[in-house]
């Protein structure tokens, strides 16, 4: 059966994975606490003593999120965030992703016009989410 | 009436698939349409634009979305999925910060996307009818309105939340 496989290499595929990651937990965060009565977004942009629609921009991905600006929003949703980096563990039986692309996905174009073919290879991913967690 | 297969095989839809990550198994399916896939083909290799909103890449959104949507993950309604219209038989739009898709789910979890675009291209053309009455033209050649479409219109009608 013929299939599409849509791929983009091992580097940015890991790097639109961790910001679709990290983007997705404050939405899910950010859903869970509009269930709480008495938050809304105007509540965190005071808190935060910002306009509203940059806050919506942060959480639509339309707004790019800092550090800074992520600890700044975890604080407001009364959250705390974990990271950690570690090295991948193999293990019996898992996935492996391919090193380098089999398709032709051209070159990788970066925002300040440096035009790099992605080199990088593979490493699984941290299988850990980026977790928002509600402090104690 | 239709099965996937038979569209499958048929030539109208074709699987998508992404790179799982290591312990990922895909728990959802996803198709495309032929020009939906050229569509694709078209954003892994064309550069770039120079100006975007998301800071991940059109490429890095889409394949993120689709990797999030295959193995199954939490989607947030109307922020990344929505329909377009609620109506019987919806058309669907999945969204990244700068990337639309329009399709339908053909069974609850599985997908079919037949038009991708810029957001701000949709936004400014305001491209929704468009795409909207051209998908319900697509399933009504198909044959498809009855057999392979979900009819509901809440988020818990067309994904396992």
């Amino acid at each position: 059966m013929t299939s599409f496989h849509f791929d983009i290499g091992s580097r940015a595929r890991q790097a639109g994975r961790f910001i679709g990651r990290v983007r997705g937990e404050f939405l899910r965060a950010l859903s869970e606490k509009k269930a709480e009565a008495g938050f809304s977004q105007q509540a965190m942009a005071q808190k935060l003593d910002v306009h509203r629609s940059l806050i919506n921009r942060q959480f639509s991905g339309e707004a790019p999120l800092t550090l800074r600006s992520l600890a700044d929003l975890a604080w407001a949703m009364d959250m705390e965030i974990s990271f950690e980096l570690k090295k991948p563990i193999a293990r019996a039986g898992q996935n492996q992703p391919a090193a380098t692309t089999t398709i032709k996905h051209g070159q990788i174009r970066f925002v300040k016009g440096e035009i790099k073919r992605n080199s990088v290879p593979a490493a699984p991913e941290n299988r850990q989410p980026l977790q928002v967690k509600k402090s104690a | 009436m239709s099965t996937i297969e038979e569209l499958v095989a048929a030539g109208a839809i074709l699987p998508i698939e992404v790179e799982m990550s290591a312990g990922g198994q895909p728990m959802r399916l996803l198709y495309g349409t032929p020009g939906f896939i050229c569509w694709l083909d078209e954003i892994v290799n064309s550069a770039a634009p120079k100006s975007r909103l998301g800071e991940a890449t059109p490429a890095e959104q889409i394949d993120d979305l689709f990797h999030a949507f295959l193995v199954g993950r939490s989607l947030v309604h109307t922020r990344q999925f929505r329909a377009i219209r609620a109506e019987k038989n919806a058309v669907w739009e999945l969204k990244t910060p700068d990337i639309r898709i329009f399709g339908w789910f053909l069974k609850k979890d599985c997908f079919v996307g037949v038009f991708g675009n810029w957001a701000d291209q949709v936004k400014d053309h305001d491209l929704y009818r468009g795409y909207r009455i051209a998908i319900r033209r697509l399933r009504r050649e198909l044959g498809v309105d009855d057999s392979l479409c979900v009819q509901g219109v809440t988020p818990g009608d067309v994904v396992s939340l």
